[in-house]
This record gives C-alpha cells, structure tokens and sequence, in this order.
C-alpha cells in the first residue's frame, strides 16, 4: 500500500500536506514506467523557479528518461515556495525514495482542500487497472 | 511482444499521414499538434525532411552537438534523446492515447512491441536487425550528442552499429513515439548502420509501403491514407512559428 498521507493524480503525482504548506512529487509507479527499473535511465528533470503560480492539473515541469519525457503537472493550485533543487543533480532519488526526498515543488496552496484527488486506495486501483 | 494478429479487435482502423520533404519547423509542429489534439484517432505519420535538417532532443545544450554547427538547419524536437540527421531515413511518428495496448505497459515494453515490426520490415530488406542489449557497439562515440552515437539496450542495431533511433514523449494521456528509420549513411552522422548495408537506393516511400504492410497484418491495423483535420493543421502553423525561433532551437 502507498502513503496514506497524501492524494494521488492520474498523471502519477503526489501532494502531501506539510503545515501551511504542501509538498508535490511523482509516485513510484511513475518512476518506474520511466526508468525501467533502473534508476541511471533518469537524465534530466527541469523544475519551476520558486514564485510561480500553478493552475490545479497545470505542468510545473518535465522529467527525461532515457526513452520518454513526460510532464508534470501540479496536483493543487498554489504558489511555488521552494523546489527540491537536490533532485536536478540526483535524479536517482526519485528511485529510492519517491515519497520523502523525493519531493519536488513546495506549494503554498489555494485552498487546504485536496477534495477530488485519489486517496490511496483509489490510486492502488487506478494503478492495478494498467495506470492510464 | 504482440504477435501478429494481436490488438484491440478486428482490423482497428488507423489514419496513415504522409508528408513527403516538408520543412523542418512544420514537421515538428505538425508532430507536436498531433500529439496535443485529444480526441485525435490514432495516427502514424510517415515523412521526410526538406532541407536535410538536424534535430536537437528536447533537453540537449546546442553547444554540446558540434554537427549543429555544419548542418544546413536545426530544429529542437519535443521528443528527448540526441541530435538526428534526417537525412536518407524514414521518419516516423506515432500518436496515441496511453491506454492502447503498443503503449499501455512500461517504456521499455512500448519500444520492443514497435521495433519488432521495424526489425521484421528490414528483414525484408535484407537486414537483420536485433535489439542491442548489452553489448557495446561500433557506433558508439563520446563528445558527438549524436542520437545514433549513443545506444541503449532497446535500440535496433545491425552489423555492431545503430540503425534506428527512437524517442517519445508522453503527454496528457498520450504518447508521441518519434523515430527514424536510416536508409543511408551521411557525413553528419558517419558510420552508423542503415538499410543500404544490405540493399542500396531503397527510398522512404519503399520502405514505408513495406512498413505498413507488416504494421497491418502483424497488429491488426487497417491504415487508412489521411490528412491532418484543419484544427490541426491551423495548430500545426502556430507551432512551426516556434520551432522556427532560434531562441527556442538555441534555449539550451
């Protein structure tokens, strides 16, 4: 089972709140249909600058494996306060450890609500069902 | 790996779009149009380049890729990966959602499912293609960004050299599985496999004829010769406006 801690999107990302604020990352189902399983296939990852405002479902970013890029999309709609600055140099974090230091945006939300976002259990299915 | 015969149903029916020598500029915004047009059915495009241009993958520094400097034209894909000669090769681009069966498993799976169909099509030509796994390859070169200097373990790969380069990008729910299939050599990229290692002055619309022969029996599609809607189109010439800015080509 995934964290309960957080929601889930269908484009594979996460967001957790933490205090006033809350932290954004992509979910290990993801960073695998984009390594393969194996964490080097991770090349290039570009994160927004800190001040931006993101719509809900809004792409903050793109990541490159070897074969894809995909984009990422913000979960909530909010400021950007901080990005994990760690990961553009250290994509293989994403691998080990998606859901704690691999976060990748700090949001300073536009509501506390993450209504309409898939709790854990729903991701779990979602993601049995082929993830698409 | 889907087998022949194994898709979605009976005969699922695909548009073929063929542009023959078209700008640069357009042929990636007509890609990038086609992947950003939601209810678009599924969509092979096969095309060659006017001029010759070379192609930067989405990500690469332009002052990382020296051939740039020699190539008549460059534009910068949306796809990643490295720098594309498209020169004397098939280029390909395949547009679906992420829930059909060539792409609804991992990455990886994508790829082998459309190289099989690439490698039995050079079969015909004589080539015997195979994925390389883990060897090392004659083509490999340092310092080049070149796509066919650098391989991975799917890329088909002939005579100990890379003969096909792919890349995708993956995009509200759908995919842009991008490739080119080399049918020659060129001096920009040297000496790299292609299909006239076997048979000599076969042309993009040769191969492609054979390529959609083996893409309809062996996954069931029926390709129906087409052209891009007029929203796409109308799309598509906003974004070549892009693709044609040097501070879009040279951002990196």
């Amino acid at each position: 089972m995934r964290p309960n801690d957080r929601r889930y999107t269908q484009t594979h990302e996460w967001v957790k709140p933490d205090g006033e604020t809350m932290l954004v990352g992509i979910t290990d189902f993801a960073v695998r249909e984009l390594s393969n399983g194996n964490e080097d296939d991770l090349v290039y990852c570009d994160l927004p600058d800190a001040g931006r405002t993101l719509a809900a479902g809004e792409t903050f970013g793109e990541i490159e494996s070897v074969k894809a890029v995909s984009d990422l999309n913000s979960p909530v709609a909010g400021e950007v306060i901080e990005t994990n600055v760690n990961i553009e140099e250290h994509l293989e974090v994403l691998a080990k450890d998606p859901w704690n230091a691999g976060w990748m945006i700090r949001l300073r939300p536009e509501r506390k609500s993450l209504d309409g976002l898939l709790t854990a259990e729903e991701y779990e299915k979602f993601v049995a069902a082929g993830g698409h | 790996m889907l087998g022949a015969g194994e898709s979605r149903g009976p005969m699922e029916r695909w548009r073929l779009i063929t542009t023959w020598d078209a700008p640069p500029a357009w042929n990636m915004g007509l890609d990038q149009a086609l992947l950003e047009t939601p209810e678009a059915p599924p969509t092979l495009r096969l095309y060659t380049w006017r001029p010759g241009a070379l192609s930067l993958g989405y990500f690469q520094k332009y002052a990382e890729v020296p051939a740039a400097e020699k190539a008549p034209l460059v534009v910068r894909r949306i796809t990643g990966g490295g720098a594309i000669h498209h020169q004397r090769e098939l280029t390909f681009s395949i547009c679906v959602g992420l829930d059909h069966p060539l792409y609804s498993g991992s990455v990886g799976a994508s790829y082998t499912k459309v190289h099989a169909v690439i490698a039995r099509t050079l079969a015909e030509f004589g080539v015997q293609a195979l994925q390389r796994g883990e060897r090392k390859l004659l083509s490999d070169r340092e310092g080049t960004g070149m796509c066919f200097h650098h391989s991975s373990a799917l890329d088909l790969v002939w005579n100990e050299r890379k003969g096909v380069g792919s890349a995708q990008r993956r995009k509200a729910g759908r995919v842009l599985h991008h490739g080119s299939i080399k049918l020659d050599t060129t001096a920009l990229e040297g000496e790299i496999a292609s299909v006239a290692d076997a048979s000599r002055g076969v042309t993009p619309q040769q191969f492609a004829a054979r390529w959609i022969e083996h893409l309809s029996a062996d996954l069931g599609l029926k390709l129906g010769a087409d052209a891009p809607t007029a929203e796409e189109r109308l799309r598509a010439k906003e974004l070549t406006r892009r693709f044609e800015d040097p501070e879009f080509t040279r951002r990196r």
